[in-house]
């Protein structure tokens, strides 16, 4: 891909059919671990109050912290001090900010798709720029907790990494949207 | 303030009662206990994106983002807002709905 470049209110670049594939795949990924499989269900419109009330009596939302190590990092405990207050937090906001993440990924890949296997450059109209941040953001945190990536000197090392191991590809992945990410925000 | 001067002039009293009872509930509102907004240092976020949120979000003039962004990644943690315990809750939600890793706790516990 080139850097992003920015004319009349859209944001443009070129992916290859190779990298449309690549990030759609990954976001289909990450769609499917946010909405437990079922994306449909968050995607749905938002219900009513009364609705929302009786289901949340018939069945109490989340409020434990989620197991996989992905899910606990972009859901993260609110109080750390305090695990009543953090479990009341996730019953509250943790769908909401599962269907966010789900809305701003078809956002994201509805663009892809229209560049049909990148035959035509990518479009990004800068009131959709948020949602394809939050996404590139998601599936970078993602792809950096499958690696270890946990603290600088973890990402560091990874940077070293001979061709042969099974890493490799995963980083290359990694450093490729960290680029993308980087040259979307310069062409803000 | 004109009801607490006139009051020094006239009966006094009531007056003077009136003034203290309705200023009660401000000076609570004034000693209750601020919440804050902790955003912690990670090392996959963008440091051009970090700050991004912060002029998006917070509309903070980009000198004041970028500060706090660099507090985030040289001290590890940084309070990126203060307010009441709902304001902190929107702030918190917002900030990981952006992929921030984001806690909030009373002020007078950092």
């Amino acid at each position: 891909m080139k850097k992003f470049s920015r004319r009349r209110g859209v944001l443009t670049t070129t992916f290859s059919g190779y990298e449309v594939e690549l990030l759609t795949s990954l976001i289909l990924q990450l769609v499917e671990l946010v909405s437990d499989g079922k994306p449909e269900e968050y995607l749905s419109p938002a219900p009513d109050a009364f609705d929302e009330l009786v289901r949340d009596l018939e069945e109490p939302g989340i409020r434990s912290e989620p197991e996989d190590p992905v899910l606990r990092r972009l859901f993260p405990t609110a109080y750390p001090q305090d695990a009543g207050a953090a479990a009341d937090f996730r019953r509250f906001t943790e769908r909401d900010l599962r269907s966010k993440k789900i809305t701003d990924a078809s956002v994201v890949l509805r663009r892809l798709a229209e560049t049909e296997q990148g035959a035509h450059p990518l479009r990004i109209p800068l009131a959709e720029t948020e949602s394809w941040l939050r996404t590139l953001t998601s599936v970078r945190l993602a792809v950096a907790t499958r690696l270890g990536i946990t603290d600088a000197a973890a990402a560091d090392a990874l940077n070293d990494l001979p061709e042969e191991d099974p890493r490799s590809f995963l980083v290359s992945v990694y450093d490729w949207l960290g680029f993308a990410e980087e040259t979307l925000i310069s062409a803000m | 303030m004109v009801g607490m001067a006139e009051s020094g002039g006239g009966v006094g009293v009531v007056p003077a009662g009136g003034t203290a009872v309705e200023e009660r509930p401000a000076d609570e509102a004034l000693l209750q206990t601020p919440w804050v907004t902790i955003v912690w240092d990670d090392p996959v976020n963008l440091m051009s994106y970090v700050t991004h949120v912060f002029v998006t979000y917070f509309h903070y003039p980009k000198t004041k983002a970028h500060k706090l962004m660099m507090q985030v990644h040289t001290e590890g943690k940084s309070v990126v807002s203060t307010g009441s315990r709902e304001e902190m809750e929107r702030d918190v939600t917002a900030m990981q709905e952006y992929g921030l890793w984001a806690t909030m706790q009373r002020a007078d516990s950092t």
